[in-house]
């Protein structure tokens, strides 16, 4: 089979220079995965024993051992899961009507959609948790997810890739005899698919990892999300008498996010090189 | 695809529902989760580490109280912020536990409870506590946590390094008696040992240096906080303490550079002398002396800070079990007292972790003194001295401090300018607390 174009113009030097790149950003996975593999009490004063056998799984059983991991996993799943889906069916909406709705004040409100960008999450916390009080909403999935909801990213990167697709395709359709809403879910919404992966991906992605909201809103341990939940099985001084363990954490959490890099990797690499919105 | 969306709801309901009973006791704890060890042990005496003696004690008390359940929540270290969280909340745990030095600051707005009627329904005396305790619960003249510890600073010293350098005296490490002393022991040991006298964990941890710090004003009866609004480190007293540190420093008596896990395996690889740090480390070090082949087998000692100046003082911290302020029963009134109780009455157990008990009656015990160390260490449930129960925001004030005296003792400043640098802003947070 002949190479490709692009891997044949790779010169040798160059790619010497991207094997050690690759190696630089992989050792500190493997490192860690090693330091998960090795008992506690070998890697207390001397963390170099993860190089040498003999390895043990012990860090994990303790992890599967507390009954509450599979219900912060769980946990973490609804909600990111569930936050994902909210982000994408309001981003979409909200962004097919900035881009082809006309309706008193659109500017406006996209004026205010665009000020949500600068607004940092610290900025709105305190309001936002005494919101949540005043509703019975803490300790909660709707707590956890209602607030993911709200982003200004999603109405933004939404609005600009509908703004994207030609208007011609809209009056084909209407002259079809659609509806606007059929026009939307049949002829539009399809269109959007790679960014609707893309922003899916970036919510997941950042809803799974969130630890400040569920440290503050979910108090209760059943309620946790993996990251906090992963946070409050550690001793003081994990770094140093339960490192092997604190590693063996940092890579149960780390699996859910590399599947979703793995199979969505095209769409990340696709945002990351701003190509999503056309 | 309906029954995965009808499992879904259910647990989604279930997350939003809260049953309660008259007799059950909701408790907050951090120390670690560790149920997967410890989830059904009740036998104390084969238990071992803070996590592993907590959840043991629960499962007793469980075991043991038909009709009164303590279900715990774990929170992650030091829970503060969920604490907060749960406060404004207006759903805050029934027990929480608290360190000592932030008591003051939820006590000062009515957010946890005065336990006089509970520690006397529970036939708890105050008197019981040993004077770092009590002087650590008492906030203007009330009791507001059943104390469970004491902790503080303590010189762990490597005992072969020791003998190699020449300071031992029948079969104990010999301790400066001054500062001018202890520079010249430093200077002994390394000249025979070629290693650094202390281990120090200067990055990253600004508890180091305050502790040092509050530990030799208290020795030299400065006033450090002369009231709830300011402090005073522009004295004489703080100038020597921060010039000798940053002599020890400038002579490379010390380590540098090295955060709190590398210090800590700097001292169990034996590459210092003594490693200042607080009584939480005693376990851990003791595990490694009990160990064959590891470096600090049988070389394990530990002691109070030494007097350098003026009198034999330490400054100290503990970890007490607090109640947030909210309705509660008669019923559930007397189900807390009853576990206070217990714990009072288990206070020996959890001083194994290496923490100095609570009570007196605990310190002076035999089966106390029969743990390794504790002998040594014992002296620090007198001496030992929190600051002032009006003094707000400790754990922010630490980290201010510690970050000036971290610049003075490294010199990145000079000493005068970290100091009034430190007084200005620790004065300036502290005008902010109602």
């Amino acid at each position: 089979m002949a190479a490709s174009p692009s891997r044949s113009r790779l010169s040798p030097l160059a790619l010497a220079g991207v094997l050690v790149g690759a190696a630089i950003m992989v050792a500190p996975l493997v490192w860690t995965l090693l330091l998960s593999l090795k008992a506690n009490s070998e890697l207390v004063g001397n963390s170099g024993a993860a190089l040498s056998a003999p390895y043990t799984l012990e860090n994990y059983q303790a992890i599967f051992g507390n009954y509450l991991t599979m219900r912060w996993l769980l946990n973490s799943l609804i909600v990111s899961l569930g936050t994902t889906a909210g982000v994408l069916i309001l981003s979409s909406l909200a962004g097919y009507g900035f881009a082809r709705l006309d309706f008193p004040f659109r500017r406006t409100l996209f004026v205010f959609v665009l000020l949500g960008l600068a607004i940092p999450q610290q900025a709105v916390i305190l309001p936002q948790h005494r919101l949540f009080a005043e509703l019975g909403l803490h300790n909660s999935y709707p707590g956890l997810i209602l607030p993911g909801l709200v982003g200004s990213f999603g109405v933004f990167f939404m609005t600009q890739y509908f703004r994207a697709i030609p208007v011609e395709l809209d009056e084909a359709a209407m002259l079809d005899g659609a509806s606007r809403l059929t026009t939307f879910w049949k002829v539009l919404l399809p269109l959007t698919l790679p960014a609707q992966a893309t922003l899916g991906v970036f919510t997941f992605l950042g809803s799974w990892n969130d630890y400040w909201w569920p440290l503050i809103s979910a108090t209760r341990s059943d309620m946790y999300t993996l990251t906090v939940g992963l946070a409050s099985s550690q001793m003081n001084y994990a770094q140093t008498s339960g490192l092997g363990f604190l590693m063996a954490q940092a890579v149960f959490a780390s699996i859910p996010i590399f599947i979703v890099y793995i199979v969505f990797q095209k769409q990340i690499v696709r945002a990351m090189a701003g190509t999503a919105v056309r | 695809m309906k029954r995965t969306i009808a499992a879904l709801l259910a647990i989604t309901l279930a997350g939003c529902g809260d049953s309660e009973n008259g007799r059950s006791i909701y408790l907050q704890r951090f120390f670690g989760e560790c149920t997967a060890e410890y989830g059904t042990a009740t036998n104390l005496a084969k238990v071992e580490g803070e996590c592993g003696i907590i959840t043991t004690m629960i499962n007793k008390f469980n075991a043991e109280n038909h009709g009164t359940r303590v279900s715990q929540n774990v929170v992650a270290w030091p829970g503060y912020p969920q604490l907060t969280a749960q406060v404004a909340a207006k759903d805050p745990p029934d027990m929480v536990t608290m360190h000592t030095g932030v008591m003051s600051d939820y006590a000062a707005k009515g957010l946890i409870e005065p336990l006089e009627p509970y520690l006397r329904e529970a036939g708890i005396d105050p008197a019981s506590f040993t004077d770092a305790s009590r002087r650590a619960v008492t906030l203007n003249g009330r009791v507001y946590g059943l104390p469970w510890d004491t902790h503080g600073g303590l010189f762990h010293i490597n005992l072969a390094l020791f003998k190699k350098a020449g300071l031992m005296r029948d079969g104990k490490p010999i301790l400066p008696r001054s500062a001018e002393e202890l520079l010249q022991h430093a200077r002994q040991f390394k000249a025979r040992t070629g290693k650094p006298y202390l281990i120090q964990s200067l990055v990253g941890d600004p508890a180091y240096q305050t502790r040092n710090m509050y530990t030799y004003l208290m020795a030299q009866d400065a006033v450090i906080f002369p009231d709830a609004n300011h402090i005073r480190l522009r004295t004489p007293e703080a100038r020597r303490v921060a010039t000798f540190f940053r002599r020890i420093n400038q002579e490379r008596l010390g380590t540098l550079n090295q955060d709190t896990p590398a210090a800590i395996a700097s001292f169990m690889n034996g590459e210092g002398g003594i490693y200042p740090t607080g009584t939480w480390m005693i376990g851990q070090f003791e595990q490694e002396a009990n160990t064959p082949g590891r470096l600090l087998y049988k070389s394990y000692g530990v002691y109070p800070y030494p007097r350098l100046w003026g009198r034999h003082a330490s400054f100290v911290s503990g970890h007490a079990w607090v109640v947030p302020t909210r309705e509660r029963s008669p019923e559930q009134r007397a189900a807390m007292a009853r576990f206070f109780r217990f714990l009072a009455d288990h206070n020996f157990d959890w001083a194994r972790t290496g923490h100095l008990p609570a009570f007196r009656s605990v310190v002076d015990s035999p089966q106390f003194k029969a743990l390794p160390h504790r002998q040594d260490i014992a002296p620090l449930a007198s001496i030992g001295q929190p600051l002032p129960g009006y003094v707000q925001r400790q754990s922010a004030i630490e980290g201010l401090v510690g970050e000036e005296l971290a610049a003075a003792v490294n010199g990145q400043k000079p000493i005068e300018r970290a100091l009034a640098d430190a007084e200005r802003r620790v004065n300036n947070l502290l005008a902010q607390v109602d």
